[in-house]
């Protein structure tokens, strides 16, 4: 239900007014501090500590490994 | 030459000079691959706090401590195609909650008597083709490495800018194949010899750019693991046997993950804040929410000043708990702190300094579980969770 719930909210965000924006208006949207991961090694780092220490993990991509017992 | 056909030209040329921005790929999702070899350091260290030893019953307080470098490369292999590499070794040392016992004021650890020593070597690779303005595909392998454990994972994905939209469709699929060989295995009678489990993931998501600002990303994650999922090193106590059994989980795990990212840029303050939400339950019935929200602040000089916080809580698996009065009828029983109900505040600080072809980082972050931050009320707190804090450094370097 709650799953349901998330959906109804994305999709009612993603029907947000779309302001139509070029290819070269997408400088603001092309700066390093935009991007989903800006630090790669600190996501993939974080990924991995936050997957040892807790019972979730998931989202966005595939890949990785190891155990994370400690 | 019509006027037509030179404004089309100019459109391209001016297209692929924005798509050529560093970052532009992984900031809209765009179809592109990279332009420039970027290479890139991290030293990380993570220290876990000493138990409370009002919550210890026997053996260490002192917990993990681990120092982690990583180092990546990513680089155009051609106009069409990138690649990227990246290896991670890691040193373990300290002590690992071993089981829980009942306590006059709750629940007490017993911690391993040893203090444990081990290293993981993870290597992960990367290629990412475009297959035409649009379309991006990526093949992922990699290979992770400890004394005792050893996986191999491989996935493919793909990224579609659908075409007049501002949308961008994201889909993967991946898998990893693990094998567990435990210390003393082959000497303690009650621990496993040799196992083996695997997980595979799918995941869909797709990104929309609102505004020249704002972009939103939305995903759906399925992830299945079979095999050995217990933990072969953990106890759980039994009281009316006045003894301890061997963790003992299902032998599958079906996930399901929601997530949810925003990311939005203030000119005026010159400024960009993220916003992510993730929802995540299984059929071992532990069901967590995560938030985050960081925002990346530019200062005169290059700097760049970003604070964030995180919170999360997870609810219980439904064959937790501290210890048993008596042992379940279906066999199973953990009393992992992972698997408890609790949550987690973290607070980091990032400082970095920009320069034209080299970035230096500097950032700290502390976290801290408790059951007083669960969204749900618990009745008994897990003695054994934890409070750590990385201190990390590094560097890009765009060759």
């Amino acid at each position: 239900m709650r799953l349901l719930l998330l959906l109804l909210g994305l999709s009612v965000l993603a029907g947000c007014a779309v302001e139509p924006v070029e290819a070269w208006e997408r400088d603001y949207l092309a700066r390093p501090e935009m991007a989903w991961d800006p630090d790669a090694l600190g996501s993939s780092y974080r990924n991995h500590v936050h997957f040892s220490k807790e019972a979730s993990n998931g989202g966005a991509s595939v890949g990785g490994g190891g155990c994370g017992c400690n | 030459m019509s006027l037509n056909v030179k404004n089309k030209r100019a459109l391209t040329a001016l297209t692929s000079a924005a798509l050529a921005i560093p970052g532009m790929s992984a900031s809209v999702q765009a179809a592109s691959v990279l332009t420039e070899t970027v290479v890139q350091y991290k030293a990380s260290a993570y220290r876990e706090a000493d138990l409370d030893s009002s919550k210890l019953s026997g053996g260490s307080l002192e917990r993990y401590e681990i120092d982690t470098q990583q180092v990546r490369a990513q680089l155009p292999l051609g106009e069409n195609t990138d690649a990227s590499i990246e290896f991670m070794y890691e040193t373990m040392s300290g002590a690992s909650p071993w089981f829980i016992l009942p306590g006059q004021d709750g629940p007490v650890q017993v911690m391993s008597g040893a203090t444990i020593h081990e290293e993981r070597k993870d290597l992960q690779a990367k290629i990412n083709h475009l297959l035409n303005d649009k379309t991006v595909i990526s093949v992922i392998a990699g290979v992770s490495d400890e004394k005792d454990y050893f996986a191999v994972n491989a996935g493919l994905e793909a990224l579609y800018e659908i075409p007049d939209t501002q949308l961008t469709l994201t889909a993967g699929i991946g898998y990893s194949d693990d094998e567990l060989e435990p210390t003393d295995g082959s000497i303690l009678p009650d621990r496993i010899v040799r196992a083996t489990r695997d997980s595979t993931t799918a995941f869909v998501g797709l990104s929309q750019i609102l505004s020249k600002t704002t972009v939103v990303q939305a995903s759906l994650s399925y992830s299945l693991q079979r095999g050995f999922l217990s933990d072969p090193y953990k106890k759980v106590w039994i009281d009316d046997q006045a003894n301890t059994i061997n963790d003992s989980r299902p032998d599958d795990r079906n996930q399901f993950v929601a997530q949810a990212r925003l990311r939005h840029f203030l000119p005026d303050i010159q400024a960009a804040l993220h916003l992510d939400y993730r929802y995540f339950e299984d059929d071992w019935e532990v069901a967590s929410s995560t938030i985050e929200a960081a925002w990346y602040q530019n200062l005169p000089g290059g700097w760049v000043f970003t604070p964030s916080l995180r919170y999360y809580s997870q609810t219980q698996a439904f064959f937790y708990a501290p210890y048993f009065f008596s042992a379940r009828g279906d066999g199973f029983g953990s009393a992992d702190y992972r698997l408890s109900p609790y949550g987690a505040i973290s607070v980091k600080l990032r400082l970095e300094k920009r320069w034209q072809s080299l970035d230096l980082h500097a950032e700290w972050e502390s976290y801290e579980a408790s059951a007083d931050y669960s969204l749900d009320s618990v009745d008994l707190e897990n003695p054994s969770l934890v409070e750590f804090d990385i201190l990390s450094v590094g560097l890009n370097w765009r060759l």
